[in-house]
């Protein structure tokens, strides 16, 4: 044996402490990290920050304090306030900071998060009586087609009602201009839990999906702040408190994220008919979706979900 | 025999020589300072001051004594708050991911805000000491005694029998190690004279009581109040009292002892922080430069 006992553990100390990532000092720092803080569903940007200060290997909470005034609780553990912005109740409704890590709520806190490369971490106070839990949102597009979710690039499946439709060639063409493959399949493929989906159909076809149909439930179920009619003829646009504000009608669609517990989002680009589909794939790109929870759009307008106070749809 | 550590002698020492009243007051605008201020630097220089103090009043060596044994307090805060403490951006090392504790990184702003608690923490502990190896404690109970006769007379026996405790304990232990088999040793030897001290105590305790109600304690009254014109000791350290805390509070108050952990180690180090360090040790240890009349 070419190790004594001693050089032995201490071979095995060394690969433990290699393996779980420990070390001295502050560790690599990850490169073109993105942070986006905003209020009411992205409906109010109060920071934007392309290139934040990173100082070796950060976690979410260290970014954040690095780069804004942050007040903490329970050791650093639970956000406060950001820039003077505090948690606490508003309007006699509950409102929390929640943070997303490319597009998807983080399952642990904060401080617990590390940031990975291209990172896009966006943090949100909003309203969470209507709902405690956004599983994924839209608004960190191109992730997480871009970089995955916690430092894993997943693959890509675009399952189309119409493979050879302009809405499934469109959501195709875009992700490989960002240089994202994706694979297409007609619906209800049974991919691997791991793989990132986009829906492309009619909300009557995409409903059948089983991580999909939890839109149905509106804000509870899934997280999105609208509401498809059971049979998929006109859209209910809800407002932050969950009451609906607007319905539309024929030719609408949705741009939309969802989760089921820890499998990877989906994202459901849906209409109330084809022409509805249609133009919501024309609004899968950064410009119409940056910043927003999802996206309605309908007799040629477009406008972020959930509706807020006062606004509406622009053209 | 190993004499016992912390208990009051009357030492030929300034501290010693003032009245208890002026000593606890003494004592408590320290504690006070010791609370108030965060800075390290200030707390340092409140540290020097306190053993500068025990040196000055005979009992360095034992203060020097409960600083070590302190560690076992210390040392855990310092070690518990890195460990806990996720509010720092200096990361120094880095454990992996801990579970439910998220990821280990451990930061210098943990490190430096543990050890500024840890010192006061020690501070307290050593000006604790300080107080029951300089100020009468009797004398300290006659003060209680006329707010409440009966407690401070029961908090004045039970103060004196802990020293015969602590002999009686010595003396069983003796008399165990010459028993032909020895004494028995570790937790059960520990055990055994624990019983015997404590049933010993009762014992006593009957004997106390008896002896009280005999003399008539039950119809006792509060001692009237005999006023003493203050020494110069007195004045000397009821000074450096509210000096002392008047530091502390300015300096709260004022941005000289201004002092931020998180999420980055920010501290005054300017002439007014320097000047509150040499203000503190010297309010505390210039009532000790007078020692005329005391020393032998």
């Amino acid at each position: 044996m070419p190790f004594g006992p001693a050089g032995a553990l201490a071979l095995a100390g060394a690969m433990a402490v290699v393996l779980c990532g420990c070390g001295l000092g502050p560790g690599p720092a990850p490169s073109a990290v993105k942070l986006l803080v905003t209020r009411e569903f992205g409906a109010r940007t109060l920071r934007v920050v392309a290139a934040p200060r990173v100082v070796g290997q950060e976690t979410v909470m260290r970014l954040l304090m690095r780069n804004a005034s942050v007040q903490t609780r329970y050791s650093g553990g639970f956000v406060q306030s950001i820039d003077g912005v505090s948690g606490g109740r508003e309007g006699g409704e509950p409102v929390d900071w929640f943070y997303y890590v490319n597009g998807v709520e983080a399952p642990k806190g904060a401080s617990a998060t590390t940031v990975n490369p291209g990172d896009h971490i966006w943090w949100d106070l909003h309203d969470w009586s209507e709902s405690e839990d956004v599983p994924a949102v839209v608004g960190s597009f191109p992730e997480p087609f871009l970089n995955g979710v916690q430092g894993k690039r997943l693959p890509v499946l675009i399952e189309c009602e119409a493979v050879g439709g302009y809405a499934c060639r469109t959501i195709d063409a875009r992700l490989r201009a960002l240089d994202v493959p994706a694979a297409i399949a007609a619906p209800n493929a049974t991919p691997a839990s791991d793989t990132l989906r986009v829906l492309v159909g009619t909300w009557q076809t995409v409903s059948h999906d089983p991580v999909a149909t939890a839109l149905a439930q509106g804000p509870r179920g899934s997280g999105v702040y609208a509401r498809f009619a059971p049979g998929g003829g006109s859209l209910a646009l809800l407002g932050q408190d969950g009451a609906t504000v607007r319905t539309l009608y024929g030719d609408s669609g949705l741009v939309a994220a969802t989760r089921r517990e820890e499998e990877a989002p989906v994202w459901v680009v849906t209409g109330t008919d084809q022409a509805g589909v249609d133009t919501a794939a024309a609004s899968f790109d950064g410009e119409s979706l940056q910043g927003h929870f999802a996206v309605a759009v309908g007799g040629g307008s477009q406008g972020p979900i959930p509706l807020p106070a006062g606004g509406g749809f622009a053209r | 025999m190993r004499s016992t550590l912390l208990f009051y002698r009357r030492l030929a020492s300034p501290l010693h020589a003032t009245r208890a009243s002026v000593g606890v007051t003494w004592v408590a605008a320290l504690a006070l300072a010791a609370l108030l201020l965060f800075h390290p630097l200030l707390l340092l220089a409140l540290l020097a001051a306190v053993l500068g103090a025990g040196a000055a009043a005979g009992v360095g060596r034992r203060l020097a004594r409960t600083m070590r044994t302190a560690a076992i307090v210390w040392v855990p805060i310092v070690a518990v708050n890195v460990l806990v403490s996720r509010e720092g951006l200096t990361v120094f090392a880095r454990l992996g991911d801990l579970g439910p504790f998220g990821q280990g990184d451990l930061t210098v702003e943990a490190l430096v805000y543990g050890a500024v608690i840890a010192l006061k923490v020690m501070l307290l502990i050593l000006l604790t000491t300080l107080a029951s190896l300089a100020v009468d404690p009797d004398e300290t109970l006659r003060i209680v005694r006329r707010l409440s006769f009966r407690s401070a007379l029961t908090a004045s026996l039970a103060t004196r029998l802990i020293p015969v405790l602590a002999a009686d304990a010595q003396r069983m232990a003796e008399a165990q190690r010459t028993r032909p088999e020895g004494a028995p040793t570790g937790a059960r030897g520990r055990v055994a004279l624990l019983r015997a001290v404590v049933s010993g105590s009762l014992d006593r305790a009957v004997d106390v009581a008896a002896t009280l109600e005999v003399r008539g304690f039950a119809t006792a009254r509060s001692a009237p109040r005999i006023r003493r014109p203050l020494s110069r000791h007195d004045i000397a350290f009821l000074a450096s009292a509210a000096a002392v805390a008047g530091l502390a509070i300015v300096g709260r108050l004022g941005g000289a002892a201004s002092f931020q952990a998180y999420p980055e180690v920010h501290a005054s180090l300017g002439a007014a922080t320097i000047a509150l360090c040499a203000g503190l040790l010297a309010a505390t240890l210039l009532p000790f430069a007078d020692r005329r009349g005391i020393e032998p």
